[in-house]
């Protein structure tokens, strides 16, 4: 498991990360830059879903569809998204293409048309997706959850609201793209089969001059946190909560993920074992650990029959409330074995190498290499959850449900009642 | 890259691609059995059996195999389609005995009547949840209406009526004649060390019963008919078409796979091009599923219920124009690379090169290495591509849409 990195700052303030696998064909690019949804000004919010869908209309010397005939005609997988804290930019190809398809990116970021005959389709499609969202009330509630529980802008919906997209035009978020995507803290992350030396020569060259300081980071504003029903005639009761965990780039980092894996990580795990194995409550019951660079969160996911509603949340609650009475010595053996062999399986997907590598950048300013995760996580003592659990305790929750009638929660201790 | 093949004296089938240079290895048992192969009255059984392999055995309960599968750090899972039921596990290799052992026993499982009352519970949640996705739906009723009264068109997950009345014994008679070591395949590729596989299977699979396991295989007749399922509570309207297609065997399956990229590939495609780079729909898509003995061709499209008809009319001018003149060169060659991409990318995981390797096998009885699969999909011209479009008769396609339109625009 060991890994060698290779890294490059260039003068403007991008970084390059690579990881050569010679045993893979393929080869994955993961890019972070900003823009995502949390630099989208207010009055324009769902600027970044807009701006993914208008940098792949168009670059250098070729038009919208030219752009994606080039992508295409090399086989690309590929997809632009906001996040809310990048404009994300992945790409999965053969790895003897990744040379053509690094000169096709390198157009999309440092000459994106940005037409105005190509703005209109790109709004109306983020016009369509957050219509659609009504229609997907699963995943709505974990849009609307997140919403709630990180401090604000980060948290808000990435396809903003209809009156925020109805006053976008193609001159405001062309202002928006061209001032707040630049090259400065930026992220370029390769894994694959391909030549190092290579990559970086071709992309000092094609993305050497492209310029740009990163603005400042928007003002966090205090999370709304609380409870929230949407009423809505849907089949199950979807039931979304978040509490407050150590961020990626903390010490506590490790017990963090190794009490999220008691609580929900393979079917043995205590949400499972409660919520479905001994109960049949749900069929989708979850906790997953999410971190932004300034807030995290466990977020558990349950969706319902609504007559089974109050007793899933209460269950789940029970089981959240009983990780801090302690886990035991083969529950924390199989998490750390899970964890392992996790990472293990990833290390055989170019893709999930590439974006590994990105994030870890972004968090911590560094690479760790498998066997440094594996290392730290085997080095978790029982101790060490339970010290986390205390300094993050399962309070001030957020919860949001949508289904047809709104669930007592009023034993649940909400953020914002005893912060 | 080696292929492996063995066979125990009750009929079960073991084949392998053994990679020793692998980090991971993946195994799983292919049961040739589905939706398809159900009768009304235990409409959902597969589906609901596929739940109850994981509910214990007679020397392991159901908490002790889910904890035997975590111990081990396992990515593992099952499946259920109309004519396939697939469990199986990624491990690293050092677990490949426990791993196993694990898989065999729960072929066998114990269908206790407490584990079968609660996990009827969670079908049916399942059921619920699927009801709040409406591309499910849309799905669902599609392959209901174009099937018409051939068994591919049974629901795989049943009903919550039929799901509710079903009995145990029922469970295990269809068990019993479905699940017999002749209609089973398992399969392992990755780091695997291949005659232990073998040696192990044949000390707990050998006990197991053969019988009779055949599919009815009358041919579907699709008629082309078209449908509306009027939901006012939707805001968008789904929009399905599904036309017959080469069939799992069939060699025209390559060129299936193309048409179904030129004409409908998330990222670049004509219906792409049409209708979602213009904002008429925010999805449109075509997938290809090979079958066993049948094929189908399916696009979705979601859309404004005030542009149905304009979106309807699109779909039939980028088809009969296709039907007309075929791919152009650019757009084959850029359908192979795309489909080599993914069958590279997917094939580098253990689980996805299982699915490969496992459905060639129950399939066709053959093992091909991916470069050579790729290679004979190369071949694929474009006028082998335009004949299947028209043999597809792409116009003609069942049709159904789902959300609040109550008629379908003329």
């Amino acid at each position: 498991m060991s890994d060698n990195f290779h890294i490059e700052v260039f003068s403007n303030g991008l970084t390059l990360l690579g990881r050569v696998m010679d045993d893979m064909s393929s080869a994955a690019m993961s890019l972070l830059v900003r823009c995502g949804s949390a630099d989208d000004p207010p009055a324009i919010a769902g600027a970044g879903a807009v701006a993914a869908e208008w940098l792949g209309r168009g670059a250098g010397q070729r038009d919208s569809r030219a752009l994606n005939d080039a992508l295409d005609s090399l086989g690309v997988q590929h997809s632009t998204n906001a996040q809310s804290e990048h404009m994300q930019i992945t790409a999965a190809m053969l790895g003897r293409n990744l040379p053509a398809a690094i000169e096709i990116y390198a157009d999309i970021l440092t000459k994106p048309r940005l037409e105005d005959n190509t703005f209109g389709p790109c709004r109306e499609l983020i016009q369509q997706d957050l219509i659609a969202l009504e229609d997907e009330p699963a995943r709505k509630a974990g849009m609307a959850l997140r919403e709630r529980f990180f401090p604000q802008p980060w948290g808000r919906c990435p396809y903003g609201r209809s009156e925020t997209l109805e006053a976008m035009t193609a001159e405001t978020l062309r202002e928006h793209v061209v001032s707040h995507m630049s090259p400065d803290g930026g992220i370029l992350a390769l894994a694959g089969k391909f030549d190092w030396d290579a990559a970086r020569d071709m992309l000092a060259e094609r993305l050497g001059d492209w310029q740009g300081l990163a603005r400042p980071e928007p003002a966090a504003a205090r999370p709304a946190g609380g409870a929230e029903h949407i009423a809505k005639d849907s089949a199950q009761t979807h039931i979304a909560l978040a509490w407050p965990s150590a961020l990626c780039s903390s010490e506590r980092y490790y017990a963090a993920r190794l009490g999220e894996a008691v609580l929900s990580r393979g079917m043995g795990s205590r949400l499972f074992t409660e919520v479905r194995e001994k109960r049949g409550l749900a069929y989708h019951v979850s906790a997953n650990y999410t971190s932004l660079r300034n807030s995290a969160g466990i977020f558990v996911y349950a969706g319902t029959r609504p007559a089974l509603a109050q007793q899933t949340l209460d269950v789940t609650l029970g089981e959240i409330a009983r990780l801090g009475e302690g886990i035991s010595d083969d529950e924390l053996a199989r998490a750390k074995t899970q964890i392992r062999s996790s990472l293990i399986m990833q290390s055989q997907s170019t893709s999930a190498r590439a974006s590994m590598m990105a994030g870890d950048w972004y968090h911590l300013g560094r690479l760790r290499s498998l066997a440094e995760l594996s290392e730290k996580i085997q080095a978790v003592s029982k101790g060490d959850v339970m010290d986390y659990l205390r300094e993050f305790p399962p309070r001030q929750f957020s919860i949001l449900t949508i289904g047809p009638e709104p669930l007592d929660t009023t034993g649940l201790a909400l953020s914002g009642e005893d912060a | 890259m080696q292929f492996r093949e063995a066979q125990l004296d009750n009929g079960l089938k073991i084949i392998a691609e053994v990679n020793p240079s692998a980090a991971t290895l993946a195994a799983g048992f292919f049961v040739r059995t589905g939706s398809r192969d159900e009768t009304p009255n235990v409409a959902g059984v597969s589906h609901f059996l596929e739940h109850m392999v994981f509910k214990g055995t007679a020397r392991r309960s159901a908490a002790a195999v889910n904890l035997a599968f975590d111990e081990m750090g396992a990515n593992y899972n099952a499946f259920t389609s109309e004519e396939n039921t697939v469990y199986f596990a990624s491990v690293l290799p050092e677990f490949q005995t426990d791993c196993m052992d694990l898989l065999c026993d729960i072929l066998r499982p114990s269908l206790r009547q407490e584990d079968f009352d609660i996990e009827k519970g969670v079908i049916l949640e399942e059921i619920a949840m699927y009801e709040d996705h409406p591309h499910f739906r849309l799905y669902d009723n599609l392959m209901r209406r174009h099937f018409d009264s051939h068994p591919l068109g049974n629901v795989i997950l049943g009903s919550a009526e039929s799901i509710s009345n079903m009995a145990r014994d029922d469970m295990q008679a269809y068990f019993d004649r479905r699940y017999s070591p002749t209609n089973v395949t398992l399969v392992g590729v990755g780091n695997l060390d291949f005659d232990a596989m073998v040696d192990q299977a044949r000390r707990t699979c050998a006990s197991w019963q053969r019988l009779e396991a055949s599919r009815v295989a009358e041919p579907s007749r699709p008629v082309g008919s078209r449908g509306v399922i009027t939901d006012a509570k939707l805001t968008r309207q789904n929009i399905g078409l599904m036309c017959q297609a080469p069939s799992g065997q069939d060699e025209r399956r390559f060129a299936a796979q193309i048409l179904a990229n030129v004409l409908g590939d998330a990222t670049g495609s004509r219906l792409y091009y049409a209708l979602v780079e213009s904002a008429l729909a925010d999805d449109a898509q075509m997938t290809y599923s090979p079958m066993d003995g049948e094929g189908a061709l399916m696009t979705s499209v979601s859309t404004d219920p005030e542009k149905v008809a304009q979106v309807l009319g699109v779909i039939d001018e980028v088809f009969r124009k296709f039907i007309d003149e075929g791919p152009g060169e650019a757009e084959l060659q850029a359908a192979k690379n795309k489909i080599a991409s993914q069958a590279t990318l997917s094939g580098e995981l253990p689980m996805g090169r299982l699915t490969s390797v496992g459905f060639d096998w129950v399939y066709r009885s053959e093992s091909v290495p991916l470069a050579r699969q790729i290679d004979v999909m190369f071949a694929v011209s474009a006028d082998d591509v335009l004949t299947l479009a028209q043999q597809c008769n792409l116009p003609n396609a069942t049709l159904l849409t789902l959300g609040p339109l109550e008629n379908l625009p003329a």
